[in-house]
């Protein structure tokens, strides 16, 4: 909590001042203090501790679990970054030992040659899910789900985030993603499903079992009558109350440039003719985007899944 | 510097209805993928606007934060208001937090709020909308109140709970108001009543629901049809009269909760007032109603204090005091007991200042026989002639004493009111005036200044109704109303949670007159001064007198003119009312 509360100053360029013992100082502007406090606030020194004793002592802003100004951080940063562009520079994998791995996946039987190299970006989208689930209390838990728009594969590998860097790269040494923004947020939730499909359902058969109870003391109630509207207002305001439910929804989203290494070849078999072809090999997740099948008729285990 | 920020106002997509992508099947429930927050992320990307990937971490961390914090089972607004509740002084009390937790996390937000009177229902009822509000479970909230606490309620939602609401205006606050305050009596009116059918709430609450206990009114039917989520409803009297009434109330938050009437009548209503199965009954109440009362201990309200000060009348204010008295039976004896009002004001206000009985002669001088306005053309002169007044002379002597505290001087009437003020801006003490002729910015910014450097303030019950003065502890009651419950409202003001002092109570008391007699009904046969008697307004209903309390007091006080008569009848009058506090507590209210 500190930390953010630290980081949301520094990614605004400002230093907080410590000037006394647990109290820091920062000059925030009049947008800064409207984003904060309401468009009426103008901008002022901004005291804050975490510490509940200098906050009554100096009275400084308190910042700890559920103070408002906590609250207030919180709302102004998670209203940013609903989406991001970073991408992983090629200068971070050393190419010849990648050309090396290329050809010797090849197989031991037969030639190639690399004509040419090129350096594309690959696009992989990374989604931060809600998923919230509504039986007598509401749960919610958020997950990254990341989807490589280019094969629709979601991902499912630790991500090496600190290879990361800010901002995308040239719009020309972008390979064209082959899935959109909403087949690949679909994509994403097909994952989860099967993820939440396999964990414990208690929360919703119990807002079932209160659900059936209610609708019977309708039912009771009415004595009968349940064809009639207020009968049927009745029971969907029970239901809306009551029913499990479970949505999901994005709460923001990064476009992930990864780096590609493509290799025009010429390989030569065993038997038959020379054929010139194109690999493209993604070094994060370890993947070969044509089918090497095609090339070498190796074995699919080898070239078709990520290592 | 913060060009990020400039757009956040046109990209924030919580105010449009989200379109389902996706239905899932589960087995146990039913799982369905929004658009909401796709919608915001491809309308960033058509933009080409994407934030730095620091913004987006540190985004990430705080979303994460959140979550965690919603899975606390304990209240968010707890923590979230510890500030603002230390800066305007609210402190909550166990019992108000208790309800809320069992509100939201037991009875899934379908819930009568029965405290007993001044225990703080709206504190819940605040805490509760708030925690949901932080849960991010409610959206489109109503609340529907008499039109006179509609303000508020603005009020108590915007300082203890930073819950900015809007009160209704007009039809488009119902559609585009998230938190509407608005009066039930327009509410439940056309065109209100049929918009607000077609909206579907998230969170109604309403206050004063007493008002529907009757399922064939209008405001029971509108308040019915309303499409709600969540519901709560606040009442200090669920039930008054008969038990239908707390079946009704009930069967508006949970139809079924106690089966069909028929059912009820057989299992739990012996006759209309006394229960049947009472031990299942609660349980069955238990469900969906709390009720704190005082006696359990749930809050210790500090003591009242009460001080008599008799003020003897000069020879002359007696002498006028007897001939209003006596003109006042004279008239009663002419025109009956139907038109009985009029009377009863100067009676009062005899007791009270003679500037205030002039006025009302002098209008009552417009409908009188030409007989009588000699009389009372005399009486005026003779009225204006009196220079002294006995109670404001003890008045000025009591705040003479009282110098350092704040204190409030209560009056009835207008007139006396400006009265006082004169006296007492002459003998060199600041006061202000407060009344139900001020603007509601008027009432506040009184307030705020009797708190701060106030030091008197004159004030008719009208001007004080909804408003509170903790940091009061002194009042002075310069003339007694003669309903108990226009009494209560008065110390009310001040003897409330969140006094943390004694009230001291000072009651002028003009020796023989009426006042002795009314003085000796509130203070030593109903006890009113010094204990709070909850369900005052169902104790009244319950005697069924037919008539107001106040005419109930004029009728004994013109049928005898012996004083010894007088008092043997306000004795009798007084033994009714304490029995008929010992029926309400013994019956359908020992069930809550």
């Amino acid at each position: 909590m500190k930390q953010m509360v630290f980081d949301f100053f520094k990614l605004l360029h400002l230093e907080p001042v410590e000037i006394r013992k647990g109290v820091w100082q920062v000059q925030a502007d009049d947008d800064l203090m409207k984003e904060l406090d309401g468009w009426r606030a103008q901008g002022r020194l901004l005291q804050f501790t975490f510490d509940k004793k200098a906050a009554e002592m100096y009275g400084a802003d308190l910042i700890c679990p559920g103070s408002y100004r906590l609250h207030s951080i919180v709302q102004v940063i998670r209203r940013q970054g609903i989406l991001s562009q970073a991408h992983i520079p090629h200068q971070y994998f050393h190419e010849p030992s990648i050309r090396k791995k290329v050809l010797s996946g090849l197989g031991a039987e037969g030639r190639a040659y690399v004509v040419n190299c090129s350096l594309p970006y690959a696009q992989y989208l990374q989604f931060e899910i809600l998923v919230e689930e509504k039986g007598l209390q509401k749960k919610e838990s958020i997950h990254t789900v990341m989807v490589d728009l280019s094969s629709g594969r979601v991902l499912k590998f630790a991500f090496p985030y600190h290879l990361l860097r800010d901002g995308g790269v040239g719009i020309e040494a972008i390979r064209k993603r082959k899935l959109g923004f909403k087949q690949a947020f679909l994509r994403a939730t097909e994952h989860l499903q099967e993820i939440i499909e396999a964990t414990d359902h208690t929360w919703a058969r119990e807002a079932t079992d209160k659900l059936t109870l209610e609708e019977a003391k309708l039912r009771e109630f009415f004595q009968g009558n349940s064809d009639s509207n207020e009968y049927r207002a009745k029971e969907d305001e029970i239901k809306q109350r009551l029913a499990p439910t479970l949505t999901m929804d994005a709460l923001r989203s990064a476009l992930l440039l990864i780096p590609l290494y493509q290799y025009r070849l010429v390989v030569v078999p065993t038997r038959g003719k020379e054929q010139s072809k194109t690999l493209t090999y993604d070094p994060v997740s370890n993947w070969y985007l044509q089918d090497l099948d095609q090339i070498t008729g190796d074995s699919p285990d080898r070239t078709s899944t990520h290592h | 510097m913060y060009q990020f920020f400039a757009d956040i106002a046109s990209r924030d997509p919580k105010n449009e209805s989200p379109a389902v992508l996706r239905e899932i099947p589960f087995p146990h429930f039913t799982g369905r993928v929004i658009d909401r927050g796709l919608k915001q992320i491809i309308r960033d990307l058509r933009a080409k606007h994407f934030d730095t990937w620091d913004w987006y971490s540190l985004a990430t961390r705080a979303d994460a934060f959140v979550v965690n914090q919603q899975k606390s089972t304990e209240l968010l607004a707890v923590e979230y208001l510890k500030e603002r509740w230390k800066q305007v002084g609210v402190v909550p009390y166990p019992h108000q937090l208790q309800t809320a937790r069992r509100v939201i996390f037991d009875m899934q937000g379908q819930a009568i709020l029965a405290d007993e009177v001044g225990l703080g229902k709206t504190i819940e009822a605040g805490l509760i909308l708030k925690e949901y509000l932080l849960r991010g479970l409610v959206k489109k909230v109503l609340i529907l109140t008499p039109a006179s606490l509609l303000w508020q309620w603005y009020q108590e939602l915007h300082e203890k709970f930073g819950i900015i609401a809007s009160i209704q205006r007009s039809e488009w606050d119902w559609r585009f108001s998230d938190i509407l305050i608005a009066s039930l009596d327009t509410a439940k009116r056309d065109p209100h009543a049929s918009l607000i059918a077609t909206i579907p709430y998230d969170l109604v609450i309403v206050d004063e629901a007493h008002k529907l206990k009757n399922s064939s009114t209008v405001s029971y039917r509108f308040v019915n049809s309303i499409q709600k989520k969540y519901c709560l409803m606040l009442t200090a009297t669920p039930v008054q009269n008969d038990l239908k009434e707390l079946y009704n109330l009930i069967a508006l938050i949970k139809p079924g909760q106690l089966g069909s009437y028929r059912s009820f009548k057989e299992k739990f209503m012996q006759d209309k007032r006394t229960p049947k199965n009472p031990q299942e009954l609660k349980v069955l109440l238990r469900g969906v109603m709390v009720r704190n009362q005082r006696d359990t201990g749930v809050v210790q309200f500090t003591k009242r204090i009460v001080h008599p000060l008799i003020v003897s009348l000069t020879p002359k204010e007696q002498e006028i005091y007897d001939r209003v008295t006596s003109f006042i039976r004279d008239r009663s004896r002419r025109s009956g007991l139907q038109n009985i009002l009029p009377l009863i004001t100067l009676q009062r206000e005899v007791c009270s200042t003679f500037l205030a009985t002039a006025l009302t002669l002098e209008k009552m001088m417009e409908n009188l026989e030409p007989d009588h306005l000699s009389e009372v053309a005399s009486l005026l002169k003779d009225l204006a002639d009196v220079k002294q007044n006995s109670k404001c002379d003890i008045l000025e002597r009591l705040i003479e004493e009282l110098k350092d505290d704040k204190i409030i001087v209560f009056t009835e009437y207008k007139a006396s009111q400006e009265y006082i003020r004169y006296r007492l801006e002459r003998a060199g003490y600041k006061t202000l005036a407060f009344d139900g002729t001020l603007s509601r910015g008027k009432k506040q910014w009184i307030r705020h200044l009797f708190q701060k450097e106030g030091q008197v303030l004159v004030s008719t019950e009208s001007g004080g109704e909804g408003l509170n003065f903790q940091f009061c502890n002194q009042i002075v009651n310069f003339d007694l109303p003669w309903n108990p419950m226009r009494l209560e409202q008065r110390i009310g003001r001040v003897h409330r949670l969140g006094q943390s002092r004694d009230v001291h109570i000072f009651n002028l008391l003009t020796k023989d007159t009426i006042e002795e007699h009314i003085m000796y009904l509130l203070h030593q046969k109903i006890n009113m001064f010094e204990t709070i008697i909850g369900e005052l307004d169902t104790i009244l209903l319950h005697l069924n007198l037919g008539k107001s309390f106040e005419s109930e007091i004029m009728e004994i006080f013109l049928a005898h003119e012996e004083q010894e008569k007088i008092r043997e009848k306000i004795d009798r009058f007084g033994d009714r009312f304490v029995k008929g506090q010992a029926e309400v507590k013994t019956s359908a209210w020992d069930l809550l």
